[in-house]
């Protein structure tokens, strides 16, 4: 197995961050990128995930220190709302950067 | 992956997502229902309760479309709130709206002092114009292309009205059929919409998390 690493030419690739570039984390995050913040139901019919799959998606997003979900009450109702942070919101600016320079280099 | 990830489109989308519902069709059409039945009205009530006694309609239903809101599209779509980006094009679009509702309230007062001096087709032309304007703007800065089309339909009204009294034996000015007709196909495409979003949209059930493959 090649070590990216130790390929100069291909070293960027290896430097992906690949908490974000699951498709399912990508969405969200780029959603959470243009908004203050989203509650749960909203981030579900934005990107089409079911509940089980967004929970989890969320909960490694939040493990790595990408977003904060905050629980509070609606009434008897539990409300999760869901903010990027500021290293999240830096780690998505890096993580488009190093794409748009990593698919820029490849030839046609 | 052959589409651009673009950031603008998923902002557009994230802010549509939230009035999409139909419910703004139905509240635009019940508001210039007013243009087809007041005239109607005027005859026995005069011109100024004619007019007056929308405004607990309007407020009815404004309160009726709030209530749903609340207790029958947040449930299903969720919450959301806005980056400074469309925060601040919000804000543009209020004070563009403010401007031109003082312009068609200044417009309906001349009209109201001169009414009879100045006949034939201008004031039409001016109320058409003035709402193809309004309602563009307002489909420019919602991301509402729907809005473009109320915007033609609302704009003919006033001048096919005119036409029609001018060339067929219609009363006043025509507005109870022309709005009356626009006023229907708001309201209608609005309730068709509102059904189809809840028949898309049910109420989202809690599952357990998935476990990643």
């Amino acid at each position: 197995m090649v070590d990216l690493r130790s390929e100069p030419d291909l070293h960027p690739l290896a430097n992906i961050d690949q908490v974000i570039h699951a498709p399912a984390r990508l969405m969200v995050l780029t959603y959470l990128y243009v908004v203050e913040s989203a509650d749960f139901v909203y981030l579900m019919r934005l990107t089409g995930l079911t509940w089980g799959n967004l929970s989890t998606h969320l909960t490694r997003l939040e493990e790595a220190g990408y977003i904060e979900m905050i629980k509070e009450f609606q009434g008897k109702k539990p409300h999760t709302i869901i903010q990027l942070t500021g290293q999240g919101r830096a780690a998505f600016r890096e993580y488009k950067k190093s794409m748009a320079q990593v698919l820029d280099d490849l030839p046609d | 992956m052959s589409q651009k990830i673009s950031l603008k489109e998923a902002e557009r989308k994230a802010f549509t997502i939230t009035i999409d519902d139909g419910l703004w069709d139905i509240l635009l059409g019940c508001f210039f229902l007013e243009f087809a039945i007041a005239p109607l009205l005027s005859e026995s009530m005069g011109d100024f309760w004619s007019s007056v006694i929308f405004l607990p309609f309007w407020g009815l239903v404004y309160l009726v479309i709030w209530l749903i809101r609340k207790y029958i599209v947040t449930p299903r779509v969720g919450s959301v709130k806005f980056g400074p980006a469309r925060t601040a094009k919000l804000k543009k679009f209020t004070i563009v709206m403010l401007m031109v509702n003082t312009f068609v309230f200044i417009l309906g007062l001349i009209a109201f002092l001169s009414f009879g001096v100045v006949s034939g087709q201008i004031y039409p032309a001016i109320l058409g114009l003035t709402l193809l304007i309004g309602f563009s703007l307002a489909a420019y800065f919602l991301d509402f292309p729907r809005l473009y089309i109320y915007g033609l339909l609302l704009a003919l009204s006033p001048l096919v009205g005119e036409w029609l009294f001018t060339h067929s034996d219609v009363s006043h000015h025509g507005f109870p059929i022309t709005f009356g007709v626009t006023c229907s196909i708001m309201i209608l495409t609005g309730l068709t919409i509102f059904i189809r979003f809840l028949h898309n949209n049910p109420i989202p059930v809690m599952e357990s998390p998935v476990k990643e493959g």
